[in-house]
């Protein structure tokens, strides 16, 4: 079943295309790894699975729940991370978090639960403004593991992380389906982070989806293509070189 | 709850003090006024508080206008600073509940501070006008006026901040109006009836010129249409970003 479909998804900026009839299908309980070049639509797309942005056309599904009628349950459902952490600088981590639970109608709990799955917990008293750009990135991943939302959109949620927060991270991202059987849209510019904890994943050049499945599929279809297959980041690079040239980019 | 959530967030962002000290200073102002000119004021004919309003309530106003230019800008500051706002659009919330929870602790701190300096004003007529006298009525009557009228000025001034994501622009804008309204002339009553020139007024004039309901009527529609404006700008916005 597909917690997440797009049905030709286009947002436009004037002359310029953001996303073009994009059609996504993210399958429940896995992870989606969202790959692309800056700029390729990646972080728009997510924004308007959020309702941040309007679709210039094209609609989108989650959960079997359309948008825009059904745009509060839809948000209920979802726990997100986009583009930098988003707090109040003049609260603390833990002030931070208790507004998003009141808003959830989540127990008083949740706010330890996520603080502990983040690794917060020693700074829960600390203003938000004095945390450094890790702990802040961790409190904006904990503003959205909050609750264990069954969808989870997050885009770059790994920016700013030292190395072994990167893998605390990834590892905690690779084990939420198991643990809470929810449904992880994931984007990096990092290929082996997606390597590393995608079940799928869906490569975006220019607005334009080149590519949407397993990564034994994408190691096929590189063979088949005659692309290096030995990691993804050569096959990535490929694919990516190949569009541009075909489309004139 | 979200006006419980807002009062929340402005924690640690200076925004009660701010109010507070404003509303402390003007209410300090018409009793050092009295300390120092008290015999110009009590040998003047006609109603002791009427004389005192008169005397005083441009300055108390004009404190409670940049309070309320600050408040909405340190409120909306709070929001853009560090994506916050972001945030909120992400969660199953209403932005609009969100503003109006902002207007409402606005004009529940207004509304306190209007009351003390209202009280102020009658205590000074009393301890000074030896044939004054006051009931509680006609202090909530006089509360209640000027704080109705200063309610499209509040509503307009979080309407531009929360358009502006650099808390100086909206800042700047505040200021040029309030210096603005200043060089039209304050007797003119089209022009009384605008944001940032209605607070001025007084229910005393106002009352005189029989212009009471109308006043009072205008200052609401310019509410609801401030209000209205931040409900399309929230309607529209997503089309843009």
């Amino acid at each position: 079943m597909n917690m997440i479909e797009t049905h030709n998804l286009t947002k436009v900026y004037g002359d310029f295309t953001a996303v073009s009839n994009l059609n996504l299908h993210i399958q429940k309980g896995r992870v989606y790894g969202f790959l692309g070049p800056n700029g390729a639509g990646k972080s728009t797309t997510m924004k308007m699975l959020l309702g941040l942005t309007y679709p210039t056309s094209g609609s989108f599904t989650i959960n079997q729940k359309k948008y825009p009628q059904d745009r509060i349950s839809i948000l209920k459902e979802i726990g997100s991370f986009i583009e930098s952490p988003a707090f109040y600088g003049n609260l603390t981590g833990e002030e931070n978090l208790d507004i998003i639970r009141k808003i959830l109608g989540l127990p008083q709990s949740s706010i330890n639960d996520a603080l502990e799955m983040v690794g917060l917990i020693p700074y829960r008293k600390k203003l938000a403004k004095k945390y450094s750009l890790g702990m802040k990135q961790r409190l904006g991943l904990a503003g959205a593991l909050i609750g264990q939302p069954p969808i989870l959109i997050l885009d770059e949620p790994t920016n700013g992380l030292d190395p072994v927060g990167i893998h605390e991270i990834r590892t905690l991202i690779k084990s939420l389906p198991q643990k809470y059987n929810c449904t992880v849209l994931v984007s990096s510019h990092l290929l082996p982070e997606i390597e590393r904890m995608a079940d799928d994943i869906g490569i975006l050049n220019h607005g334009h989806l080149l590519f949407e499945g397993t990564l034994d599929e994408l190691r096929m279809r590189a063979r088949t293509a005659g692309y290096s297959a030995n990691n993804l980041e050569d096959t990535f690079l490929a694919m990516i070189d190949a569009d541009n040239q075909q489309k004139g980019w | 709850m979200l006006f419980l959530l807002e009062a929340k967030k402005i924690k640690h962002t200076g925004y009660l003090a701010a109010f507070l000290l404003s509303g402390i200073i003007s209410c300090i102002f018409p009793i050092i006024h009295m300390l120092v000119r008290a015999e110009t004021f009590t040998s003047l004919p006609g109603n002791p508080y009427v004389i005192l309003i008169n005397a005083n309530w441009k300055m108390m106003t004009m404190f409670n206008i940049l309070i309320v230019i600050c408040g909405a800008c340190i409120m909306y500051h709070t929001e853009y600073a560090n994506s916050g706002m972001l945030k909120m659009v992400t969660l199953p919330v209403n932005s609009i509940h969100l503003f109006f929870s902002k207007f409402l602790i606005t004009a529940l701190l207004l509304a306190g501070i209007i009351f003390s300096q209202i009280t102020v004003l009658v205590g000074c007529a009393l301890h000074w006008f030896p044939n004054a006298s006051f009931d509680f009525i006609s202090i909530l009557k006089n509360t209640g006026f000027q704080w109705l009228i200063f309610l499209p000025t509040a509503m307009l001034m979080l309407f531009l901040s929360s358009v502006c994501k650099n808390m100086w622009i909206s800042l700047g804008i505040g200021i040029i109006m309030v210096f603005t309204v200043s060089i039209f002339p304050q007797d003119n009553f089209v022009v009384s009836l605008f944001p940032f020139c209605s607070p001025y007024q007084t229910l005393a004039v106002v009352d005189e010129n029989s212009h009471t309901q109308f006043f009072c009527m205008s200052c609401i529609i310019q509410t609801v249409l401030f209000y209205l404006a931040e409900v399309l700008y929230l309607k529209t916005r997503r089309s843009f970003t």
